[in-house]
């Protein structure tokens, strides 16, 4: 009974995080629900076969991974449902500062191979070292790195980070400058 | 004239750009993680925790588990729909 608690509360204790990766991988946040409930469901199914000691969130990621990939392989004609999205993330989080940057992000983001994606997300957001995002995507540790380098390069180009100190004026005086027209 | 796109430096992000990139990403990962856990979820969980429950109860051995259950009777009447019915009532 005890055990059973523990395991529901590391459960709960993923769940937001579960979301944010779910979110990422699908574009849209009643999907993403309905992907995390989906992976709850299938944990709790087969919790016998997770190992007491071993990283539950891990776990948990994995069996949301595999079942994104599952379903978007049927449903690949409608992969990027671009609507929905962040943009209902947001509309709950009026306190976000610019919601601009977010949305221009998203966009980028969903424009990524999904394979570089889930890599970038797992390291760089969900908080995973590149032998646990290796795990989690069942494949080598340098295919890891690779995608994450890629996805970065990718982002940089589609956001226009590339050498400039930031968005803002700089971005457009640079443009400008770039393009030839000198004052 | 050539409208070509500016060739793109791939593969050599300074190190201040991939500090950017990163923390626009968690920027917009945590937006998410803050919003913690929704209702629903818990609330999932814990209705699997009331069928496993039930489950052994239908198949184990009747006497012993019978005595088990009434040592725990907030346990047995959350799962018998007990506080829904108040809330229930409460809202008419």
């Amino acid at each position: 009974m005890t055990m059973r608690a523990s395991v529901r509360d590391a459960m709960l204790a993923a769940v937001p995080s579960l979301r944010a990766f779910a979110i990422s991988l699908c574009g849209n946040v009643d999907r993403a629900d309905d992907l995390v409930q989906e992976t709850l469901l299938r944990a709790m199914a087969n919790i016998d076969s997770f190992q007491p000691g071993t990283n539950m969130s891990a776990w948990l990621f994995t069996i949301l991974r595999n079942l994104f990939r599952s379903e978007y392989r049927k449903r690949r004609r409608e992969v990027e449902d671009t609507d929905g999205g962040y943009a209902d993330t947001l509309k709950s989080h009026p306190e976000q500062q610019s919601r601009v940057e977010f949305e221009e992000f998203r966009v980028a983001l969903s424009k990524l191979p999904a394979d570089q994606r889930e890599a970038l997300i797992l390291v760089g957001a969900s908080g995973f070292s590149y032998e646990e995002a290796a795990a989690i995507c069942d494949c080598a540790v340098g295919t890891i790195k690779s995608r994450v380098n890629r996805a970065r390069t990718r982002l940089s180009e589609l956001l226009s980070i590339d050498g400039a100190d930031d968005f803002g004026p700089d971005h457009a005086t640079r443009a400008i400058l770039s393009a030839g027209g000198r004052g | 004239m050539h409208t070509e796109a500016p060739e793109r430096k791939t593969g050599r992000l300074t190190r201040d750009d991939q500090r950017k990139l990163g923390d626009i990403l968690k920027r917009v990962y945590d937006d998410v993680v803050r919003q913690g856990v929704p209702d629903r979820f818990r609330t999932l969980l814990d209705e699997i925790e009331g069928a496993h429950g039930r489950q052994q109860t239908g198949s184990g051995t009747p006497p012993e588990l019978g005595r088990e259950a009434a040592a725990a009777p907030s346990r047995m009447q959350t799962e018998h729909g007990g506080p829904k019915d108040q809330f229930n009532k409460g809202s008419h």
